[in-house]
């Protein structure tokens, strides 16, 4: 005879509203930083207005600097202000702010742990949480070793234990090619079982791209068309409008494939093409984002002359202000060959999507900052209504805007009213903002969420990561070898260079702008 | 929190003319920028006038601000029953109201129609104003107690949205919402909203323990103004716990508002308290445990509500639980 059911399950049964996570300690490492300022903080506090934290929780930022528990929540007090997608209410925030501790660690030094351990001790002990923690290195990708081995020696992490649990947000990027990434994911995975490892790609937390799955799946007039028998090609495009701004030390090294490419519109790629998942189950969702990858047809050699572009901005507009080439920012070196601009044709080499290119295009210093995935689908036969050569009809073109303005929108030909039989193409369009009305959760807010319940769908395996370096690495190591040769430039405020221009149009198809 | 309207414009309309009214009022609002017509579903707004013309329920509700977050083809109904016979009198007025920034504007139509007719004719003069691709809402704003829903004006709904919290009688307040003979209604009630944080209180509470309270030990208080509130705390535990009996339901005069659950006598004794911020779970020498409310005013729980066409299982059985012990009594 089955099991009575508790009385817990009892009495939350039927229930529509997602249980709490259950109490838990997030230790912020880089916690006085920048993106704890900007986004972590400030995300927390909408949870936490959305009714969305644990009932007990401690949230520890950890940092070189000496700061007090005052003087913390003061910071974070003004992160939100300035960036919380709403105003502070003072009610809420004082409820928050009564969760927020501060404590002095130097992530290199095995030292300051035992500081560290003996503060979540007590504060752990203070607000009856049981030990389950998330910690979140919002630090630069060569502190992650160190840090997890500090966390193991102090005994921070109870492996393979289901409670109390521990798990670790780690950012990206996750590597600098598939070597280093495979350091850090062997160092993390010497402390970490995987399934308790969170790598962050945040743009796997906006709504847009989770509605792809959505458009996909849950739409049947969409599915029987995603596929090579319907779909001419395939767009996507991360365009940045300004430069490289303070980031200069870090882009100099890594550069547009390594920054953009190789995670963000590699994912985007993976979602766009995946066959559909027999669950939501995320690891089932992950394998099929990994055939994907490992669909993609390697580009070597030569082939990455011929289907790669990279390119620099030199000087130009920015909205009719004039700005300083790449090689004139502040921090870059006069001679740097780093790439603000790749375009890439690519194939996926799997029946559904066989001999349909997919063109990948990112940059900095673009006309403006847009990201958009473009689904153009085959032209009808050249009779009947687009029988004529002179006035083509164009073909249906599915957008997904995911910034800014989120949405989608299908181009679709329509009749122009009138005695005669002239077509207009017309847009059917979506837009979050104005059918959802209420602003939509920051990215940061459903990945923090999906961490506390323990959801690892919309983050990436370590399989997936060293599958995408493992397709970017032989045209980086290409570039490498190509050291005499001179890299293409585009002006600022331009869409590209005119290589990537002849990239598409050799093909007989064009960019889409955004 | 209150939504900024960048533009409004209304005029008088007639029932005859009111969809060609409608569209030319849209096509003046994009002569001068584009903006988007935005629908995601029939919203049915009713209030019914007293005799002397006033109603129950004041014109102060914060319709715009629901609109604003759950843009719909609102059609706001004042009806006054006092004619019961004859040509219906009607009078229209339509609006569009804009709302975001210049470069992502959008809209929504308000058509606010104020029938003098009989209960039997206004069905007809909603029906013809309801898109019929799209999901349809109803918010009857009136207290339910009083002025039960129609169930001709509900079976245009997938959704009925109402406030318990504006019961002057519980029982009949129940009676009303249980007796629509619709089993595909979604029932939401923003005053239920209020609860989500007792009852996960009270799942917590009982994560410790395999056998159920029994109702006798279970004691429900509230202060002035939670009557329904208790008694839908009330309603919840007999529904999930099988029982054939409420608990105890009181008013305590003491307490501002709000709901008091306690259980058990003794060192196992709990208690959970709830106000418009949190729910409070005391139990032994634990340290209390918050469980935080949403920070939201009446229109983010009626957008919210909105947002969300699915059934509320707990919801239901508690009407219906109340509903039977109601009946006994």
């Amino acid at each position: 005879m089955a099991d009575r059911p508790s009385l817990a399950d009892r009495l939350a049964a039927g229930e529509t509203h997602p249980a709490p996570p259950e109490p838990l300690t997030i230790v912020i490492f880089g916690g006085a930083g920048d993106l704890a300022h900007r986004k972590l903080l400030p995300a927390l506090y909408n949870l936490h207005v959305d009714a969305l934290l644990p009932a007990r929780i401690a949230i520890v930022g950890a940092s070189r600097g000496e700061m007090s528990d005052a003087a913390y929540r003061a910071f974070a007090k003004d992160g939100v202000s300035q960036f919380s997608r709403r105003p502070i209410d003072e009610d809420a925030w004082s409820a928050f702010a009564e969760a927020l501790f501060y404590v002095p660690v130097a992530i290199d030094n095995e030292q300051s742990y035992a500081a560290l351990g003996s503060r979540l001790d007590v504060v752990e002990h203070e607000r009856g949480i049981a030990g389950n923690r998330i910690y979140y290195l919002a630090v630069p990708p060569a502190l992650f070793a160190p840090a997890v081995s500090n966390l193991a020696r102090r005994r921070f992490v109870n492996r393979g234990s289901e409670r109390p649990f521990a798990r670790l947000i780690v950012e990206k990027p996750i590597g600098n090619d598939l070597d280093s990434a495979r350091a850090i994911n062997d160092a993390i995975a010497a402390v970490f079982d995987e399934r308790q490892i969170f790598r962050i790609d945040h743009y796997l937390g906006k709504e847009t791209v989770q509605n792809i799955l959505v458009l996909r799946f849950a739409n049947s007039i969409f599915e029987p068309l995603f596929n090579h028998r319907h779909v001419d090609h395939v767009q996507i495009v991360v365009a940045e409008e300004e430069g490289v701004g303070t980031r200069a030390g870090y882009y100099d090294r890594a550069g547009a494939l390594r920054d953009m490419v190789q995670n963000h519109i590699l994912q985007l790629l993976t979602l766009v093409a995946m066959e559909p998942p027999r669950s939501l189950d995320s690891d089932v969702i992950r394998d099929e984002k990994l055939d994907v990858l490992q669909s993609l047809r390697p580009i070597a050699g030569g082939d990455v002359d011929a289907s790669v572009v990279r390119a620099q901005y030199a000087a130009g507009f920015d909205a009719g202000t004039p700005v300083p080439g790449y090689r004139e920012e502040k921090g870059v070196a006069r001679d740097s060959r780093t790439e603000t601009f790749v375009a890439i044709k690519a194939f996926i080499d799997n029946w559904r999507w066989a001999g349909v290119p997919f063109f990948l295009r990112t940059g900095k210093r673009l006309p403006k900052r847009a990201s958009e995935i473009t689904v153009r689908l085959k032209e009808v036969p050249h009779i009947l209504f687009n029988a004529n050569s002179g006035s083509r009809l164009d073909p249906n073109v599915l957008s997904i805007r995911i910034q800014p303005d989120e949405g989608f929108a299908l181009g679709i030909s329509s009749k122009v009213p009138g005695p005669r039989v002239s077509i207009y193409p017309v847009r059917m369009d979506f837009h979050y903002g104005s059918t959802f009305g209420a602003s939509s959760p920051e990215a940061y807010e459903r990945l923090l969420l999906d961490v506390m319940v323990g959801d690892s769908t919309l983050f990436m395996r370590r399989d997936s990561v060293e599958a995408a370096w493992r397709w970017v690495m032989p045209i980086l190591d290409r570039w490498a070898s190509q050291t005499a040769e001179p890299i293409p430039t585009y002006a600022a405020g331009d869409w590209g260079p005119r290589e990537a221009g002849r990239l598409i149009e050799s093909t007989g198809r064009r960019w889409r702008e955004p | 929190m209150a939504r900024t309207v960048a533009a409004r414009v209304s005029r008088s309309s007639t029932a005859e003319t009111t969809e060609a009214d409608l569209a030319a009022m849209w096509r003046e609002a994009a002569r001068d920028a584009p903006i988007a017509r935005a629908m995601m579903s029939n919203l049915i707004v009713f209030r019914r006038l007293r005799a002397g013309g006033g109603a129950d329920r004041p014109a102060d509700l914060p319709l715009q601000d629901v609109v604003a977050q759950h843009p719909s083809r609102v059609i706001a109904v004042e009806h006054d029953p006092r004619k019961t016979d004859g040509e219906p009198c009607i009078s229209v007025e339509l609006a569009v109201v804009a709302f975001g920034p210049p470069q992502a504007q959008y809209g929504v139509e308000q058509i606010t129609i104020c029938p003098t007719c009989s209960d039997a004719s206004l069905p007809s003069i909603v029906r013809r104003l309801i898109r019929g691709d799209l999901p349809t809402a109803v918010w009857w704003t009136e207290d339910a107690s009083a002025v039960p829903p129609m169930p001709a004006i509900v079976a245009m709904a997938r959704q009925l949205v109402f406030d318990s919290r504006a019961w002057r009688d519980v029982s009949a307040g129940v009676r009303a919402v249980t007796s629509i003979d619709q089993d595909d209604l979604d029932l939401a009630d923003v005053n239920w909203r209020r609860l989500l944080p007792l009852r996960r209180a009270l799942v917590t509470a009982a994560s410790d323990r395999r056998d159920a309270w029994r109702s006798d030990e279970v004691r429900v208080r509230y202060g002035a103004g939670d009557a329904a509130l208790a008694w839908l705390a009330a309603g919840w535990l007999m529904a999930r716990l099988d029982w054939p009996r409420p608990p105890t339901v009181q008013e305590e005069k003491s307490m501002d508002a709000g709901v008091a659950v306690e259980v058990g006598a003794g060192d196992a004794a709990f208690g959970v308290a709830l106000d418009e911020r949190r729910a409070v779970l005391t139990r032994g020498g634990d340290p209390p445990t918050s469980f935080t409310a949403r920070r939201e005013d009446e229109a983010d729980a009626v957008a919210a509500e909105l947002h969300s066409l699915s059934h509320d299982v707990c919801l239901r059985d508690a009407l219906a639980a109340l509903n039977r012990a109601f009946g006994a009594a």
